[in-house]
């Protein structure tokens, strides 16, 4: 036995080992992997391993009509699925050449901002699962079902809602849903000075987020990180501003920035907008046009064609910049589509970078801090 | 700088550039496949910084695809699709990872699905997909449902009988 | 409170019922201890118990949160998240597999301990599902492992996965919840269709020259 150990110990063999860093690992969020090559505890070399999740979407809509479609993109992106929705329609919009009625777009704005704070809320709890708060993911989703119940008043499901569709929305809002909204919001903004007690302002938590894997203004532009991500590091950018879509050129609003660019920033950064979020539903609601049309009259669905061209739309999502690329050849299906998913550039590309140098354990509180989603990756 | 700014500054260096509008903020630049690494490097000293896709087309009946590069930038707020076309028998191009290191992931994605060498790039090892030894799936001839009714099993038969 | 109290004295009735006639077996023969009783009294007890891997393999794994936390609190059935497939009975498959993940689930559901169970989610590990064109995801889950309940919906409402965890209870009580012993005993015919689509050695067309 001594031999063995004076053997092991001389040849360092286990000093160096490899880690298969998900997908079955309770720190991964998502069906992911990174296989992580470890030195006793730091990691010095981080090889994403993505595809667990690839269900080949692009390939998939080349063969179903436009309109059926609206079905299968929300499966893109799982946490916040009406982003895929919005960006198809516009997609589509743009290339027909309309323009939506005013109180579709108000609708979209609200359903947008629900859907981002239902994903913002799940981020919360996520970086109270990696670091052990699991007060955190119960307040947070037991909160995020009061949004799930008034999409599934709104649109009849709960995850997957398929409600903004070319030409607008599906259909009006029902009576009483605006007054239940401004209930559960003015809820859910009481809540938020509870989380900052438990989470913001918890010194656990503090502590392993602060100097947590900083990122810098040029690295940030350099490896495409967008977002939260990019705003927590300085840069003011925002898509809802830059390039307006739905109704958010109506409405006032300033993004908040940070300077560290660190986890702590990053989840500062998106507590932040939580309430720019509140603010614009707050809005929305209030310069909604009180009647009107929803959705613009359509031609048939089965024979629905697109004008030939080419586009590429883009929304702020909660993870960053979220973009199709679409080729039309006016045919009754797409001709291709390509997705840029929120989280690409940080989960397959900026961790190889990033991770290095960290130790084991703080990986998944990296995953929770940049919200790294598998599904928009994997397509 | 405008839109109209930045079309007339191509132009004016590549005069082969090819430039369609297509709404306020975007438009595209079609060049040919030598000139691809001269616009996005003139592109990335303008301010052009940020590579927000890198993809491609199959143009089957073209025989040609179209590899495109989207760029936007955080000053002028525009959309930039430079695209460059390549023959569909011999699909290569050079590779663009010394001016974007996020590029080699892109690319790694693009070499899985449609089977283009980039000239360059070290890391074309499979990468989403499971002992792939078939077509490269993206490409308009690779027929999905066929191969899942071969592979996987055609289930609808089953379930008439 | 009330009832609370009623379905405690009640829940206890059964055990004593069970136990006793679970005890007369024991008495009666050798082969009923070894092959029925002692496993009608095991079984009672492992329902009450279940421990489920904490691997998510789809879009199902989105209503997780929900059941597993306050609102839903699958914790009240006695089933909690576990973080090591050696130590766990559920495997959850939530979802679409795709070919990648098989091989993960494969091996995940070969490293756990007997009892174990596995609870597929929606249609697409049926059939496909909306899927049933893609080229990555699998069409038929029952060929690779058995599945020992399957939930429907896309995706399950928390309601129907509790209501679903409590099938298997029934079934495992009743002892018709076998899948792990199906595939002891199919091994090979299972072997043979993972194989096939796992260890794929040439291109399904022949067409299908890589570049």
């Amino acid at each position: 036995m001594n031999e063995l150990l004076t053997f092991l110990g001389e040849e360092d063999r286990y000093k160096k080992y490899e880690l298969f860093f998900g997908p079955n690992h309770p720190g991964m969020n998502g069906n992911f992997s990174y296989i992580i090559t470890v030195e006793g505890h730091t990691i010095k070399r981080v090889d994403p391993d993505p595809g667990q999740l690839h269900r080949g979407f692009e390939k998939l809509v080349e063969h179903r009509l436009w309109m059926q479609n609206i079905s299968l993109i929300p499966r893109i992106c799982v946490p916040e699925p009406d982003i895929n929705e919005l960006v198809y329609s516009r997609c589509i919009e743009k290339l027909m050449g309309v323009e939506i009625p005013d109180r579709a777009k108000y609708i979209r704005t609200i359903v947008l901002e629900m859907a981002r704070i239902s994903a913002f809320l799940l981020g919360f709890s996520a970086i109270g699962g990696s670091t052990g708060l699991y007060t955190a993911s119960h307040w947070t989703i037991g909160d995020r079902d009061y949004l799930l119940d008034l999409f599934e008043w709104l649109t009849g499901a709960r995850v997957y809602h398929m409600y903004i569709i070319p030409g607008g929305v599906r259909r009006d809002l029902p009576e009483g849903w605006i007054e239940k909204l401004e209930e559960t919001v003015d809820y859910i903004e009481k809540r938020l000075s509870e989380y900052d007690r438990l989470i913001y302002n918890n010194p656990v938590i503090v502590q392993r987020l602060k100097g947590l894997a900083p990122i810098t203004q040029e690295d940030a532009v350099k490896y495409g990180i967008t977002g939260p991500n990019l705003r927590a590091t300085g840069i003011k950018y925002d898509t809802r501003k830059a390039v307006p879509y739905a109704a958010y050129e109506y409405l006032d609003f300033d993004i908040p920035v940070q300077s560290d660019g660190d986890g702590l920033a990053r989840a500062i950064q998106r507590r932040e907008e939580f309430e720019i979020s509140i603010s614009l539903i707050r809005q929305a609601i209030k310069k909604m046009p009180k009647k009107g049309k929803v959705r613009l009259d359509m031609p048939n669905p089965l024979k629905f064609r697109v004008p030939k061209g080419e586009v590429y739309v883009k929304v702020e999502s909660a993870r960053g910049e979220h973009g199709y690329y679409i080729v039309s050849d006016g045919d009754t299906k797409p001709f291709r589509m390509a997705v840029r998913g929120g989280s690409y550039t940080a989960g397959l590309v900026y961790a190889r970078k990033a991770l290095v140098g960290m130790r084991i354990e703080d990986v998944a509180l990296w995953m929770a801090t940049m919200d790294v989603c598998a599904p928009d990756f994997d397509r | 700088m405008t839109q109209k700014e930045i079309s007339e500054k191509i132009k004016e260096n590549f005069p082969n550039a090819e430039i369609k509008i297509i709404d306020k903020k975007q438009f595209s630049v079609l060049v040919d496949k030598e000139q691809i690494i001269p616009v996005l490097a003139f592109l990335q000293n303008i301010d052009f910084k940020e590579l927000a896709i890198l993809t491609a087309v199959d143009w089957i009946d073209e025989n040609q695809f179209e590899i495109v590069y989207n760029v936007f930038s955080y000053s002028h707020y525009q959309q930039i699709l430079v695209k460059a076309r390549i023959d569909r028998n011999n699909p290569k191009i050079q590779s663009v990872i010394n001016l974007w290191d996020i590029a080699k992931t892109y690319e790694r994605d693009v070499h899985e699905f449609f089977g283009i060498e980039f000239i360059g790039n070290d890391e074309l090892k499979p990468f989403f997909l499971h002992n792939w030894l078939d077509l490269p799936p993206m490409r308009k001839d690779f027929d999905s449902l066929a191969y899942s009714n071969e592979v996987y099993g055609k289930f609808k038969e089953e379930r008439d009988k | 409170m009330v009832l609370e109290m009623a379905h405690g004295t009640f829940a206890c009735a059964t055990f004593n019922r069970d136990f006793i006639r679970g005890v007369d077996m024991l008495i009666t023969s050798r082969n009923d201890l070894r092959d029925n009783g002692w496993e009608r009294i095991l079984n009672y007890f492992r329902k009450k118990s279940m421990w489920m891997l904490h691997y998510c393999t789809g879009c199902g794994a989105m209503e997780l949160p929900p059941t597993m936390t306050s609102r839903w609190d699958m914790e009240r059935f006695g089933i909690g998240p576990m973080a090591t497939p050696r130590q766990a009975d559920l495997l959850l498959v939530t979802g679409y597999l795709s070919i990648k993940s098989l091989k993960r689930v494969i091996y995940t559901y070969e490293q756990m301990q007997d009892p174990k169970w596995l609870i597929a989610f929606g249609s697409c590990p049926l059939n496909g599902g909306i899927y049933y064109d893609s080229y990555t995801v699998i069409n038929r889950l029952a060929l690779y492992l058995p599945i020992d309940l399957s939930i429907e919906g896309c995706m399950p409402r928390p309601e129907a996965v509790i209501n679903g965890f409590n099938t298997l209870m029934k079934g495992i009580e009743k002892g018709t919840a076998v899948g792990y012993k199906k595939y002891k005993e199919n091994y090979e015919w299972y072997k043979k269709n993972q194989d096939a689509i796992l260890n794929r050695t040439k291109p399904v067309f022949d067409s299908g020259v890589k570049s």
